[in-house]
């Protein structure tokens, strides 16, 4: 291998070490979604929008179906949330959904047709 | 997501937990107590857990190289024919041979090593002190300048005659591993001195003993391998100017082992520069400044990898150091600052700090630096650090009592009234998520 390969393979591993810094350390602010951000976001993952006076209708109605996630951090979680609702924490990124899709689906326990409701 | 794990009815309620609390609906807050409780306080020996599983592969792997170096190379044919000239006997025979070879190393080395580890825990209270820390630098950049070309050493003549002579039997198998070192000890001596100096600083006799028995058993295992398939020996490269090139990577590995030992000694920005710059330095020299040469390809993509890999580190250090936000902002302790705290009904968290803790220094940079950490202490907290660098002071002393601090890190966790909430009480690191439990935690308690 000659010099400037050399150099070549060492300045892309420096360049990937300071993007992979990046990426982990950046602060991400989440812009203010906008309704039809939502909406569209549902629409490509496939799930439905749920208001939270519909909720609480379901909430008294069929307390025994719904299945409420909570999808914060658990320090988030501790200082509040709604009353029943579980813990499962994930961040809106898709290496974390990745990463936690098969402990998501022990938490959802085998049960397809219950009503779940993120949050 | 759970739509493609097949779940039927899957909804999203954007607005969450703000709006239906908001709305006064029913909402809960978990019960007091910590789910993922890691009160028991850890012994915090300078070695445990997955530190030191890597600890013991790095050693390994630097044991496996060290037959690279122009000492011992040249003896693995040597070795190997000694091995070879019993081939007569049984592969099982051989194995026992093998066995009670790479065991003479082990005994040779491990007792180094426990002398050394001895000799450091009677120095014990010794190796905090600056001038110590300077010294163990010194010796073990003495011992790489030799490892880098600049000098030479040397055993005496007799005795390196004595170690070279030829013994029979399973006892002689056993004699030949245990002076296999003090043979070759010109070259992996310093390698072997460096690391016996940073295992006195440690001053466990057990982890003196584990060091050296892995380092062995990375130096035997090769040699073990190719006595048993004596069949392979012509498919290794030949000795040459390319052993030089591992030696150099050697000394380089006790020249950071050196600026890691300084580190307590230097300002946190100084010290991430001194270690990036070793780093650096290492990846130009061993990759494009060094002109050693191989026959065989693979050197050239070992060089390049080594290179890659110092640089690596030192774009990492220099990296995190220049994108990490600013960090808590800590206030010295005061009583005036705890009566300040209960009038304003703000918990404290209280971080009993000394610059030589490892993992107080892991808190500091990676928890402490967290934004949501910062943001929340800034706003509900009063953040208090008592720094135990230095001993003797009378008011740190005292807080040590009063709160029953058995070393550091410790962090108390106090609530509005000034009360400690001991199952908050944290004595090793802690990743953040589960920093901002506590956080949580302490701020319900009214």
């Amino acid at each position: 291998m000659n010099a400037i390969k050399k150099t070549v393979f060492a300045l892309v591993a420096v360049t990937i070490t300071a993007g992979y810094l990046w990426h982990t350390s950046r602060v991400i602010t989440p812009r203010a979604a906008t309704w039809n951000d939502v909406l569209a976001e549902a629409r490509q993952g496939g799930y439905a929008i749920i208001d939270t006076d519909a909720l609480w209708d379901h909430y008294q109605k069929n307390p025994d179906t719904l299945f409420l996630v909570d999808t914060r951090q658990e320090w988030e979680y501790r200082t509040g949330h709604i009353k029943g609702a579980l813990n499962f924490p994930m961040e809106p990124t898709w290496l974390s959904r990745w990463r936690n899709k098969g402990a998501l689906e022990k938490f959802l326990g085998a049960d397809e047709n219950r009503f779940i409701v993120f949050y | 997501m759970a739509v493609t794990l097949g779940y039927k009815k899957v909804f999203r309620d954007p607005m969450g937990y703000p709006q239906w609390h908001a709305k006064g609906l029913p909402v809960d807050s978990s019960p007091a107590g910590l789910s993922v409780a890691s009160l028991a306080p850890r012994q915090s020996r300078p070695l445990h857990g997955r530190a030191m599983i890597w600890t013991l592969l790095g050693i390994f792997a630097g044991g496996i190289a060290l037959n690279l170096t122009p000492c011992i190379y040249p003896l693995i044919p040597v070795t190997v024919s000694y091995f070879g000239g019993k081939s007569s006997q049984r592969r099982g025979k051989l194995l026992i041979h093998g066995t009670c070879y790479i065991g003479g190393l082990a005994t040779t080395n491990s007792v180094l090593g426990v002398m050394a580890a001895l000799g450091g825990g009677m120095l014990g209270g010794l190796l905090q002190h600056p001038i110590v820390l300077v010294l163990v630098a010194a010796v073990l950049i003495f011992f790489a300048t030799s490892l880098f070309g600049l000098w030479e050493m040397r055993l005496p003549y007799s005795l390196s005659q004595a170690a070279s002579k030829n013994h029979s039997g399973y006892f002689g198998s056993l004699f030949m591993g245990m002076t296999l070192g003090v043979v070759a000890s010109a070259c992996i001596g310093p390698f072997i001195l460096g690391l016996l100096t940073s295992v006195a600083t440690i001053g466990s006799v057990w982890i003196g003993f584990i060091i050296f028995f892995v380092l062995s058993l990375g130096l035997g295992l090769p040699l073990f391998f190719l006595a048993l398939f004596s069949g392979q020996l012509n498919r290794l490269p030949r000795s040459g100017e390319w052993m030089l090139w591992v030696k150099k990577l050697l000394g380089w590995v006790l020249v950071g082992m050196a600026a890691y030992f300084v580190q307590p000694l230097l300002a946190e920005t100084a010290r991430i520069f001194l270690l990036a710059a070793v780093a650096l330095a290492a990846a130009l020299h061993l990759g494009w400044i060094d002109r050693s040469r191989a026959e065989f390809r693979g050197f050239e993509w070992l060089r390049t990898a080594a290179a890659i890999v110092g640089l690596i580190i030192a774009a990492g250090l220099i990296g995190s150091w220049l994108m990490r936000g600013p960090g808590v902002a800590w206030k010295p302790y005061s009583e005036l600052l705890l009566a300040e705290a209960q009038r304003l009904k703000k918990p404290v968290i209280l971080d009993f700090y000394a610059d030589w803790c490892a993992p107080c220094r892991e808190l500091d940079e990676i928890t402490f630096h967290n934004p949501e950490i910062v943001k929340q202490a800034k706003k509900d907290f009063i953040m208090i650090k008592v720094d135990l660098t230095r001993k003797g002071n009378t008011v740190s002393e005292d807080l040590l009592r009063q709160y029953n601090v058995k070393g550091v890190p410790t962090v108390v966790f106090l609530d509005r009234r000034g009360k400690e909430q001991r199952q908050l009480r944290l004595v090793d690191f802690l990743p953040a998520e589960q920093f901002l439990v506590r956080m949580a935690e302490i701020r319900k308690i009214q």
